[in-house]
């Protein structure tokens, strides 16, 4: 079975109430939501108590999605919401600021200034180019998966991941070789 | 794919959760499994309102029906009673006599 199929049979199982069905797609999709979560806010605290909410929401609205849209798409673009009502309340995000820093992996075989010259220039960059950057660059989102998962149109999604990567690569002094 | 979008996606997953985190499911689940008993109860708690106040309102029109009801079903609500009370008692033994006891 396809994992778009296996998808399909899941979400319409969790449809008639299948709680069991239902983890089996958090278990499926949680990493995808919680790493756009994680670059689209750059907390990671904040980014998984946001995915939780997310599936939370995802299990009240379940009943509204259409056979064979996008799960992750879906997933994301509810996670997306939250994400932009959370960054009004600010403080919050203020609140879990130490807990950032705690929550982080040690450094891996990538120089830690190029991690941290990235994380300053994804935060640079505006919340809605930001996320197109999460979905496609990171996530390997179609453009027009992540156009459907943020709700906006396909040109302003090209045209963000464009001009994001273009502002990541000259932050990490990196040569494109694409231009 | 180019160099530099190679050297991004290195960067970028960095920041990737592991693919099986059985906490952070079960984190969910239970909050997914106390928000459906909450919607049960919620649920449960309404239709007993409704239906308590249902029959607040029908009572002075279903007393009398209920009355004369149960005067006429008395007799056959006592043998089914009684019927069921020998079941119970003499219906394991039946069992056991035709050999239908596991």
């Amino acid at each position: 079975m396809s994992p778009a199929s296996l998808d399909e049979a899941l979400v319409a199982a969790a449809q008639g109430g299948s709680t069991e069905a239902f983890s089996r797609l958090v278990e499926r999709h949680q990493q995808a939501l919680r790493a756009f979560l994680r670059r689209a806010c750059g907390d990671w605290a904040a980014a998984d108590d946001l995915a939780q909410e997310t599936f939370l929401a995802a299990w009240s609205r379940i009943g509204r999605l259409k056979a064979g849209a996008s799960v992750r798409a879906w997933l994301c673009g509810i996670g997306y919401n939250k994400h932009l009502t959370a960054m009004r309340s600010a403080g919050r995000e203020r609140a879990r600021a130490e807990r950032y820093e705690a929550d982080r992996p040690p450094p891996s075989d990538a120089a830690p200034e190029d991690r941290l010259a990235l994380e300053a220039a994804m935060a640079d960059l505006p919340p809605e180019q930001r996320a197109c950057v999460a979905l496609c660059l990171a996530g390997d989102f179609s453009h027009a998966e992540a156009a459907e998962a943020l709700a906006i149109p396909l040109g302003t999604v090209k045209s963000h991941v464009s001009r994001g990567r273009a502002r990541l690569l000259q932050a990490l002094g990196v040569c494109d070789d694409a231009s | 794919m180019t160099q530099a979008d190679e050297q991004l996606k290195v960067l970028f997953a960095q920041d990737e959760p592991a693919a099986r985190d059985p906490r952070f499911s079960t984190a969910v689940m239970e909050k997914v499994m106390r928000r459906r008993f909450q919607e049960d109860v919620a649920l449960l708690s309404a239709a007993s309102l409704v239906g308590g106040g249902a029959l607040w309102a029908l009572w002075p029109a279903l007393q009398p029906a209920l009355v004369a009801l149960s005067q006429g079903l008395a007799p056959a609500l006592g043998a089914l009673a009684l019927a069921a009370c020998a079941a119970m008692v003499l219906g394991g033994r039946v069992r056991s006599a035709l050999g239908l006891e596991s």
